[in-house]
């Protein structure tokens, strides 16, 4: 069987374009051939992704259909007579965008316009948690497989115990953009340095939605913890596992995840979860993390204070942790992303 | 030792006891938050196009010549992309108008009908 992927984007540091590179080895293990394709693929990636321009599949191929964003040319796309898998990783209200980055809030839009007709064009939808199941169902899908996130954390290194005698250190990574919250994490970090850790120290790990957006989170905190936090991008995953293994705790104020990869890389590294419970996030961390949804940031950097010093609530969410991430474990999933394929595959058209 | 499920409300009740202390007294403003503009504002602000020229970069690894010449470019073709910016900005400024317009009767009539 040939399986073409076809992402709405691709990129060095993008969540998807690691999976779909899980995806083909998986496939090439299962004797599945077939090639990848993207509508847009940023500067420095350089190989194992070809413009979508260039796809040209057989009549009996089938294509999986990653979709995040808006993908040009769609009716072009879903009028091919192959059968098609849809793996709906959700897309970011475009709301949260405007301000900031207008064009990728125009390709958001585009995305969420483009979902009904694509539930309509394809065989099978799946998507990557029940949260994104859900929209699809809202947006006309009859039934949906869910195929969690398929990554292998152990490529970001093994975790260590914690070095004691350091000041703490506050954890955060994800996409450096309005709606993950970024500027709240540096508030309640500054509330927690304030009254509880004058030593502590944040960082901040992701890719910049814009460079001027990075500008006003790092103006926010050398307003509100000088010298204290630290905003990097375009980080190996050496460099990445590096950062799990020095932190302390990890801290998610993001108000919209549609499965949220960094939770389970913070489990991974035994790191206890402090996370605000939106969108996909309750059932990602299960009951592995302190879900916090109240707004006042006081109440946030005392659950900080609360995970940093508390060594048995530390060793409890260690111990959940563990077996969220079985759940998770690359065979499981593997095995669900078989099993939608087939499906696809052998649907009658 | 807390449980998970308990950490919440302990740490409510710790910020509480904290605050009657003299602690987490800080205004929004001083943690940085700004009060939301209204909707109209922010559609005027953004109908009015105004490229900035530091945007205009490259993304490459070796990325100074190609973003000096990509600079250049946009110089070169000033009159000619002031044309369009002129051309977009007076629609996107009609219909914002057009909008609040619209809004304005529509408010008008709610405030009939609740008569």
């Amino acid at each position: 069987m040939n399986v073409h992927q076809i992402l709405s984007g691709a990129g060095p540091h993008d969540a998807i374009t690691a999976e779909a590179r899980m995806f083909r080895s998986h496939f090439r293990a299962w004797g599945w051939l077939g090639s990848d394709y993207a509508a847009r693929i940023a500067p420095g990636l350089n190989s194992g992704v070809s413009s979508l321009s260039r796809l040209e599949p057989g009549p009996e191929d089938l294509l999986l259909l990653h979709h995040s964003a808006g993908t040009p040319r769609l009716q072009k796309l879903l009028a091919l007579p192959n059968r098609k898998l849809l793996l709906y990783h959700n897309i970011t209200p475009p709301d949260w965008l405007w301000e900031h980055a207008p064009m990728v809030a125009v390709q958001c839009a585009i995305g969420r316009e483009q979902l009904p007709e694509i539930i309509h064009a394809v065989d099978v939808t799946a998507a990557d948690s029940s949260f994104n199941a859900a929209e699809l169902q809202a947006w006309g899908a009859t039934r949906t497989e869910v195929i969690p996130l398929l990554l292998d954390h152990h490529r970001l290194g093994a975790p260590q115990g914690r070095q004691d005698g350091r000041p703490p250190t506050v954890l955060f990574v994800g996409r450096l953009s309005p709606h993950k919250r970024q500027d709240d994490v540096i508030r309640a970090f500054a509330l927690y340095r304030r009254y509880r850790a004058p030593q502590a120290r944040l960082r901040l790990v992701g890719e910049p939605i814009t460079p001027a957006y990075v500008e006003q989170l790092r103006a926010l905190a050398d307003e509100l913890a000088p010298g204290a936090v630290t905003i990097e991008s375009g980080l190996s995953e050496v460099e990445l596992g590096d950062r799990y293994r020095s932190a302390d705790v990890f801290l998610c104020l993001s108000v919209h995840e549609g499965f949220c990869i960094p939770l389970l890389e913070a489990f991974h590294f035994g790191l206890p979860v402090i996370a605000r419970p939106e969108g996909a996030v309750p059932e990602t961390v299960g009951d592995a993390a302190i879900l916090v949804d109240d707004p006042e940031l006081p109440v946030v950097a005392e659950l900080l204070h609360l995970a940093v010093t508390d060594a048995s609530l530390r060793a409890e969410l260690q111990r959940r942790s563990e077996r969220r991430l079985a759940v998770y474990s690359p065979q499981l999933v593997a095995r669900r992303l078989r099993a939608a394929v087939e499906q696809a595959a052998n649907s009658n058209h | 030792m807390t449980e998970p499920e308990q950490a919440l409300e302990h740490a409510r009740r710790q910020a509480a006891a904290m605050r009657k202390g003299g602690a987490y007294g800080e205004s929004e403003a001083e943690l940085g938050m700004r009060a939301e503009e209204g909707a109209g504002t922010k559609l005027y602000e953004w109908a009015l196009i105004e490229p900035d020229l530091s945007e205009v970069r490259s993304t490459r690894a070796v990325g100074r010549p190609f973003t000096a010449l990509k600079r250049l470019l946009v110089r070169l073709l000033a009159q000619y992309n002031g044309q369009i910016l002129a051309q977009q900005t007076r629609f996107n400024v009609t219909v914002a108008s057009r909008l609040a317009a619209l809004e304005a009767r529509i408010e008008e009539l709610e405030r009939r009908g609740d008569r």
